[in-house]
């Protein structure tokens, strides 16, 4: 056998998944090829790299998380919706099933119908502006969001944040729905989702100081410990006098002072 | 208890026994770790990106399924943290395994200076090549598993898998003979001069 059909048996030879005959020439020919037999080494030395320990901070951290996911949920209150019941992922094609969707759908199909309408009707027919079309189409599926975002059922508020994601860039008028979202809305799920929608769009002055500003609000330690975690990872050392100041305040719960503490040793 | 296979306890987690997630993390943040670790070179990076997998498993809870593998889900997320955390913050410049101490061959012996020059050669592999080799060898994952990962054929993880191996001996061999160089220049200027002796 030559290399180039031992290497297509190789991969399954490594893994000793192959019949005993393929095995056998592959056998055969490891004896007489430096290359292939040095690449089996490789393979087999590979298993001696050391396996690395993760600090014990690791488990301490993670244990914290834990806890104020814990908290969180024992503190989610009866309004909120229930976890159990919350939409598993995106589904698109589920949500233009759904009524909001088809509302949404129709809204979309109409702004299309009116402008190629009023496009098709003049009386000299112009290429149709397809720049102009999509600008049209985004403010729809931003008036889409708007709506979604204040349903009483936090599962559309959810599907709502989600559907903010897909944008680059937001309008004015949806960046302070989310935000509005975030400080006030009764879910902590659409608040955890509103804050990871946020985050996208850390570049906008208002995004990073509501974020600030919502650390002393919120009371959930499953949304205070994703609020720390933001901080962190945007390195936020403006936030640190607030980290200090929610690390002092009464009533919090040990888990997020602990994480707290952890922030702003990571933001020194 | 402890010993329920991880997809029982993934389902625990996602209908409410949340605290059933510490069995998970003892069972995979030293893997996790090592992924990272082996991939980035970075301890306190990959520290980091365990705790954001748990915290994205505890987030995406509802979208795990009864039936599917826990390993090839949690992996999913794994690459999923580790590519949102690039594109967030773009490296300045990529590890260069120049930033290591050099490997000298009078500092162990054979053994671990071998397995350290195969650490190296590791690194020195474009990610992409690392990374299957890692999810193969060390988070032992079956190929069909990496192809659904990786969102690819099952004969394409194989190619992969071969050229990986063949650049890493190649990187490798390259290591190896560099540092027997040295060492014989090493010796040689220890050796004392000729006639020394006499």
């Amino acid at each position: 056998m030559k290399c180039e059909q031992i290497s297509e048996l190789l991969p399954d030879y490594l893994q000793g998944s192959l019949s005993p005959d393929q095995h056998r020439s592959v056998e055969a020919h490891l004896q007489q090829c430096t290359d292939c037999s040095e690449e089996v080494a490789v393979w087999r030395k590979l298993s001696r790299l050391p396996v690395e320990q993760p600090s014990p901070m690791s488990r301490v951290r993670f244990e914290a998380m834990l806890q104020a996911y814990l908290a969180g949920r024992s503190n989610q209150p009866a309004s909120g919706l229930s976890w159990k019941k919350r939409p598993s992922s995106w589904n698109f094609f589920h949500w233009l099933r759904s009524p909001l969707g088809a509302a949404a759908w129709s809204a979309a199909l109409l702004a299309i119908g009116v402008f190629a309408g009023l496009h098709l009707a003049g009386p000299k027919p112009t290429p149709p502006d397809i720049a102009e079309i999509q600008k049209q189409l985004e403010s729809t599926k931003q008036l889409v969001v708007l709506s979604m975002l204040q349903q009483q059922s936090a599962g559309a508020r959810l599907e709502g944040v989600s559907w903010s994601t897909r944008e680059q860039q937001l309008n004015p008028q949806v960046l302070s729905a989310l935000l509005h979202t975030l400080r006030y809305d009764p879910s902590v799920d659409v608040r955890l989702a509103a804050l990871d929608a946020l985050s996208r769009h850390s570049t906008q002055p208002q995004v990073r100081s509501s974020v600030v500003n919502a650390l002393q609000e919120q009371q959930s330690p499953l949304v205070q410990v994703a609020l720390i975690d933001q901080l962190v990872e945007w390195h936020d050392r403006e936030a640190k006098p607030h980290l200090e100041k929610l690390r002092q305040s009464q009533d919090l719960n040990p888990a997020v002072r602990q994480h707290a503490d952890w922030a702003i040793s990571k933001l020194n | 208890m402890t010993l329920a296979p991880d997809e029982d306890l993934m389902l625990q987690v996602r209908d409410g026994a949340g605290e059933m997630l510490g069995v998970l993390f003892d069972r995979y943040q030293t893997p996790l770790f090592n992924f990272y670790s082996k991939l980035t070179g970075d301890r306190t990076l990959s520290e980091d990106l365990v705790q954001e997998v748990f915290l994205r498993i505890l987030k995406y809870r509802q979208s795990y399924r009864p039936g599917t593998p826990f390993r090839a889900w949690v992996y999913q997320i794994a690459r999923n943290a580790r590519i949102d955390h690039f594109r967030k913050f773009p490296r300045e410049r990529a590890f260069e395994p120049e930033m290591l101490p050099p490997v000298l061959p009078t500092d162990s012996a054979q053994e671990h200076q071998e397995v350290e020059l195969l650490h190296r050669a590791l690194l020195q592999l474009p990610e992409d090549k690392r990374e299957i080799l890692l999810l193969c060898r060390f988070q032992e994952l079956k190929y069909e598993e990496i192809a659904e990962l990786l969102g690819c054929e099952l004969n394409t993880v194989r190619t992969r898998i071969h050229r990986a191996l063949q650049e890493l001996r190649k990187s490798f061999h390259q290591l190896t003979q560099g540092t027997l160089k040295q060492a014989s220049a090493a010796a040689a200027e220890n050796l004392p001069p000729r006639g020394g002796r006499q």
